[in-house]
């Protein structure tokens, strides 16, 4: 530790460097309070965030927590587009930082965060760099300085550690405990020197650290003034717990040559709180999320270990030796109970090669990586491979940890929860109860239960796990439209308030947030299939202010998309809602970008003609569909319409056509006129006459035809004659080959229908119905051993199934 | 006496080996020539020489990858169980159990040689039949086999190949690793023998034919498995081509020094073949050959012997290129496609861009067929 003492104006500074989530650390910050009793305890974090210091320090509050800063960047200080911002701060039970306000409430001793506040932050950070880094989470207390360097790398190497977690493990956890708080800082302090002197001074700028250490030194100032020593007392001290990464900069600022420009940055300062774009608040946290390996670096990694080895520093003598053996016999009994392969000598032997390896590596005891070799060496038997490795992952699953901190009740939420909270109550949904909840929503007919539904859909996109559709129409998927009814199941968890305070920088309420994660989402790229289905997302969320922008934007993407399906797939959404519009009542004109959109389609229809086989619904779909909307007389598509049919009269210019999508058109011109029955048999025709191949797809162009114009067969008899033609033309194996696509193209016909084209086969073989119909009785043994046998078949299938299903799992 | 092609390991580093026994200070399982701290300084090397009667030892590298394996597979021979190295060919199985044996018990020729034709009498004792027809069933007649003597010294055997053996004849190990004792009823009273301190067993399978999987799970339990997987840097595989190929080329009494460009070449070439990606990130079809640096020293050192005789001590990357096409095809004409695109891609543009050694190389393409 670094002791400074300015002058008889100013108490006594004591920095302390700290690792984040170090339970060695943690340790020793305890011993360090109790032995120099200092008058003030200050803390690296946001200043904005010492209103929430008295919850954390509550008995009743359980970490894993996080603090969580938003920042909602209104004036543009920090790039032009004015974005929001946010990031965590997350506290384990041994982070030394909470360990430090804790002791300090404990003891009466005042306590305060002395960093910039985020917004601020983020003010100082280069692009992209820092917080301002492109994460899905940014941690407040990410630590990559202190672990990231060639110096490190070559320490590693010398050490003979396989990384930086490992000799962080040995030297100053495993060590740790045998040393006394002096040494063990001082250890800590020379080991943050070298890696800040091997960290080039443009990345300490970019990164925000120079303006932060600013201004934590003039807030160090500061207090060192205000708990100057009183005059029969002995010397005040202040305890400054902050990253080890900063500790030495500190040091500069504080006593070295910088320190009259702190002393100016001091008196500058004032207690101004932070503007109101910038909000915290405190949030449970997953010990899953705190892991570092987690892809959110941040502190050491195997929370779940180190929070059993914190947990035996009271109780144990050798603490990592107890957890090692814990987390052993833990991980044996889970694979047992998975697999069913590893007995007590294997946990017996793995428990030997833990201590072994641990002396062999001079450790004083076994630490995590032992635990991980040893599982490694004694309970997978055979290679190692992606087949074998079930035991060492559920050891790092172990080793990570499970379970979600919790608030006390004293805990501030932002806005939007208390806005949750009133909406559930104006519904009347009980969120008290842990019991999930199903309610039926006539949205059509009911306004409130209209609004009950547009408050899940918002609950849905926000991602909270409130609520599920269980039925009910889905704009999304396209499905089960005739529905008039939703029906809904709702459960409150301790994921609700975590998920919300999540999004709580997008807005005070959960619609100012739905509306604000919509405008987000318009800025990204995206199809105009996705964006149109986004648009049946904020009509169901009843966001109407929304709907003229998400508009703009569809109209935008039909111009831009090149690709016919992602048009077709917006265009379906597109009609989709106009046909809902009488019961969603959204007042929508859909007009305009409904004939722009088909428009396009129309344009790009002409190179649509050699598609593959698996597109063949797909694009046989979207000419229906064009079909239907140039069919209707409430647009005025006149014009359109011949277009349409023109496209598709040269689509058929084309040889080299899909032959089912050649049936479709026939199909669609035949209906409309432009063709008349002798024109689609000659077609038909061509491919029956056609080359061996040829003669092949014909049963795709039966498919496509029958799609769009199937009574075409009862019309005369040639039709079924070029049937019967076809089938005639084919041996066996061949015919096996196209069942499936006739069967596809037999679908189309009613159980009515095709009765009577069997009768019309039967006719042209000089048969009747019921000569075909008839068929020879069956032995009622024959029966029964049939139905006995498919009994058989299903049981096997579903046993199968039960067991791929439970392999799954 | 003429020497050997391959002396052992124990008389390679004897000099070695001796300093390292002489300063061993740490605790040393019973039965065992050092402490087990040795033993990995042994195999992993240690950055400061020895000093023993006034001479300096430097304890070189002779185990390249994952120090933590070697540190397990000490740490499981100083235990109850077995210890089973698996992986690829040529991953340096044998080289590691070799050096643990000799570092260990001072001995690494206690070998059983696994093959299809391995009898339960191999593994446990066979006779000598005119000695048994003369004087009956006695210690005399009898005749050990490698774990039979590492039972009765306290040393370690080394069963290699052991998934080639039969699974019935591998199951003979159970009871001696579990129980520590043989039975030689013929001996009657006399007959059992106790394993001393020191006896374990360290076997070596290969995944790449008949694999682990066909061995019996009673047998497996007995053993700790430690997966060799190849050299994952391709630096530190250029390093190991020139280590060995040194090595065999002062054993074979070749004055020629390793050349680091065409090691670099090679290593370069066996490693992206082996990942499927270059350095510079073309994706490449893996031959489904064994790509190992095993064979990567083995081609090195065939140049180099066509360079000492014919080339007046020149390494011919032509010759090279040759080697490497038989190295290569030995399971399928494919692979030698693969290879040909892998020349035509990435060799193409590294001859482009670094040029000198490089262009040499991709000029000698002219060879894959």
């Amino acid at each position: 530790m670094e002791t400074i003492l300015r002058s008889e104006e100013m108490a006594e500074i004591m920095l302390l460097p700290v690792r984040h989530h170090s339970p060695a650390c943690a340790l020793h910050i305890k011993k360090t309070i109790e032995q120099f009793q200092p008058a003030a305890v200050l803390v690296e974090g946001p200043d904005n965030a010492n209103c929430l210091l008295p919850v954390m320090v509550h008995e009743e509050t359980k970490a894993p927590f996080a603090i969580y800063y938003s920042y909602h960047d209104k004036t543009g200080k920090i790039a032009g587009e004015k974005e929001h911002y946010k990031c965590y701060y997350p506290f384990l039970a041994y982070s030394p930082e909470l360990l430090a306000v804790k002791e300090a409430d404990k003891r009466g001793i005042k306590a305060a965060f002395i960093d910039l506040p985020y917004g601020d932050i983020l003010a100082a950070s280069g692009e992209g760099r820092g917080l301002l880094k492109e994460e899905e989470k940014n941690n407040y207390n990410d630590d990559y300085l202190l672990t990231r360097n060639e110096y490190i790398k070559r320490l590693c190497e010398k050490a003979r550690l396989r990384n930086f977690d490992e000799f962080w493990e040995k030297y100053f956890e495993l060590n740790g405990l045998y040393e006394d708080s002096g040494t063990w800082f001082s250890h800590l302090l020379t080991y943050c020197r070298l890696a800040r002197e091997n960290t080039p001074p443009e990345i300490l700028m970019e990164e925000g650290c120079l303006a932060r250490e600013e201004h934590m030194a003039a807030r160090i100032v500061q207090w060192a003034l205000a708990e100057r020593n009183g005059e029969k007392q002995a010397r005040n001290r202040i305890l400054v717990v902050t990253g080890g990464f900063h500790t030495p900069g500190l040091v500069e600022r504080l006593s070295g040559d910088k320190w009259e420009e702190t002393k100016a940055a001091a008196s500058r300062l004032s207690g101004k709180h932070a503007d109101k774009e910038q909000s915290v608040y405190l949030m449970p946290y997953s010990m899953e999320a705190a892991d570092a390996l987690n892809g959110y670096a941040s502190g050491m990694p195997f929370s779940g270990f180190y929070q059993k080895v914190w947990e035996n520093f009271e109780k144990d003598e050798e603490p990592y030796k107890a957890a090692v053996l814990d987390l052993l016999t833990t991980s044996g009994k889970e694979v047992r109970k998975k697999e069913g392969t590893v007995s007590t000598y294997d946990e017996i032997c793995a428990w030997q090669m833990a201590q072994g390896l641990g002396t062999l590596r001079g450790k004083p005891q076994p630490g995590a990586y032992e635990l991980l070799d040893a599982v490694l060496s004694s309970y997978i038997k055979g290679e190692y491979n992606i087949a074998s490795d079930m035991p060492v992952r559920i050891l790092k699953k172990l080793m990570q940890g499970r379970g979600t901190g919790s608030l006390c009740g004293m805990a501030d939420v932002p806005p939007i929860l208390h806005d949750f909270e009133s909406q559930c109550k104006s519904f009347g949904l009980k969120i008290h109860s842990t019991l999930e909840t199903e309610i039926t929503l006539s949205v059509f007919s009911n306004k409130k239960h209209r609004n009950i539904s547009r408050f899940f859909h918002r609950m849905v996109f926000l991602d909270t796990a409130f609520a599920r559709r269980i039925k009910g129409p889905n704009l999304q998927l396209k499905k089960n439209l005739n529905l008039i009814r939703e029906i809904w199941k709702y459960k409150w968890n301790t994921r609700v308030p975590a998920a919300l305070i999540d999004v709580s920088v997008h807005g005070a309420t959960i619609e100012e947030a739905a509306v604000s994660l919509v405008r987000e989402q318009l800025k990204k790229d995206m199809s105009a299939g996705s964006a149109a289905s986004l648009l049946t997302q904020v009509f169901e969320m009843g966001l109407k202010g929304q709907l003229e922008a998400v508009y703009g934007r569809v109209h935008e993407l039909i111009l831009e998309e090149g690709d016919f399906y992602a048009i077709a797939d917006a265009v379906k959404s597109l009609t989709m809602m106009e046909e809902l519009d009488s019961l969603y009542q959204s007042g929508l004109e859909l007009g305009a970008l409904l004939d722009t959109g088909v428009q396009k389609m129309i344009a790009l229809l002409p190179s649509m003609t050699q598609i593959r086989d698996e597109n063949l619904e797909e694009s046989m779909d979207a000419l229906k569909m064009l079909n239907r909307i140039a069919g209707r007389s409430s647009i005025d598509l006149g014009s359109k319409r011949e277009g349409y049919y023109e496209a598709l009269a040269k689509m058929q210019t084309d040889v080299q056509i899909h032959p089912g999508l050649n049936g479709c058109i026939c199909g669609i011109l035949y209906g409309s006129g432009k063709k008349s029955a002798d024109a689609v048999e000659k077609t038909c025709r061509g491919y029956l006459t056609g080359t061996r191949k040829q003669l092949m797809q014909t049963a795709f162009f039966f498919r496509g035809l029958f799609c769009t114009a199937k009574d075409l067969i009862f019309i005369g008899n040639s039709m079924t004659g070029m049937l019967d033609n076809f089938f005639g033309q084919v041996d066996e194996e061949e015919f096996m080959e196209l069942l499936p696509q006739l069967r596809m193209a037999f679908t189309y016909f009613t159980p009515a229908e095709t009765d009577k084209i069997a009768q019309m086969a039967a006719q042209l073989h000089g048969k009747d119905r019921e000569d075909i119909t008839q068929r020879s009785e069956i032995m009622p043994d024959w029966y029964a051993y049939g139905r006995e046998l498919d009994c058989y078949a299903q049981a096997c299938m579903m046993e199968r199934k039960t067991v791929q299903k439970s392999a799954c799992d | 006496m003429q020497e050997s092609i391959k002396p052992p390991v124990e008389v390679r580093y004897k000099e070695e080996l001796e300093a390292l026994k002489a300063t061993d200070t740490g605790n040393r399982p019973a039965n065992w020539q050092m402490s087990p701290k040795a033993v990995r300084t042994f195999i992993l090397g240690s950055p400061r020489p020895i000093i023993y009667e006034g001479k300096e030892y430097r304890i070189e590298k002779k185990y390249f990858g994952n120090d933590a394996l070697i540190e397990r597979c000490i740490i499981t021979l100083a235990g109850n169980r077995g210890l089973m190295l698996v992986g690829e060919p040529g991953t340096a199985k044998t080289m590691l159990s070799e050096l643990l044996s000799a570092a260990i018990s001072g001995v690494s020729t206690n070998t059983i040689q696994g093959t299809a034709g391995t009898t339960e009498d191999m593994i446990k004792y066979s006779w000598n039949y005119a000695l048994l027809l003369a004087k009956g069933p006695s210690r005399e007649a009898l005749v050990p086999s490698p774990l039979y003597v590492g039972m009765e010294k306290g040393i370690l055997t080394r069963f290699e190949e052991i998934t080639r053996t039969p699974a019935e004849i591998q199951d003979s190990l159970i009871s001696v690793l579990s129980d520590k004792v043989l039975n030689v009823p013929e001996l009657g009273d006399e007959g059992l023998l106790f394993a001393c301190q020191g006896f374990n067993v360290i076997g070596t399978a290969n995944t790449r034919d008949k694999g682990v999987n066909e061995m019996s799970s009673a047998l497996k339990r007995r053993f700790n498995f430690e997966t060799v997987t190849p050299v994952r840097e391709a630096a530190l595989e250029k390093q190991i081509i020139i280590n060995e190929v040194d090595k065999l080329a002062k054993e074979s009494g070749i004055r020629m020094e390793p050349d680091e460009d065409v090691a670099e070449l090679l290593a370069s070439t066996y490693h992206e073949l082996r990942e499927g990606i270059s350095s510079y990130g073309h994706r490449i079809d893996k031959p489904a050959a064994v790509m190992s640096t095993a064979e990567a020293v083995s081609v090195y050192y065939q140049t180099m012997l066509t360079g000492y005789y014919y080339k007046e001590g020149r390494m011919d990357v032509d010759c090279l290129v040759q080697n490497l096409v038989g190295a290569i095809s030995k399971e399928n004409k494919e692979d030698l496609e693969k290879v040909k695109g892998y020349f035509n891609t990435v060799i193409k543009d590294k001859s482009g861009k670094e040029g000198g050694l490089w262009k040499q190389y991709y000029e000698a393409r002219k060879w894959l067929k």
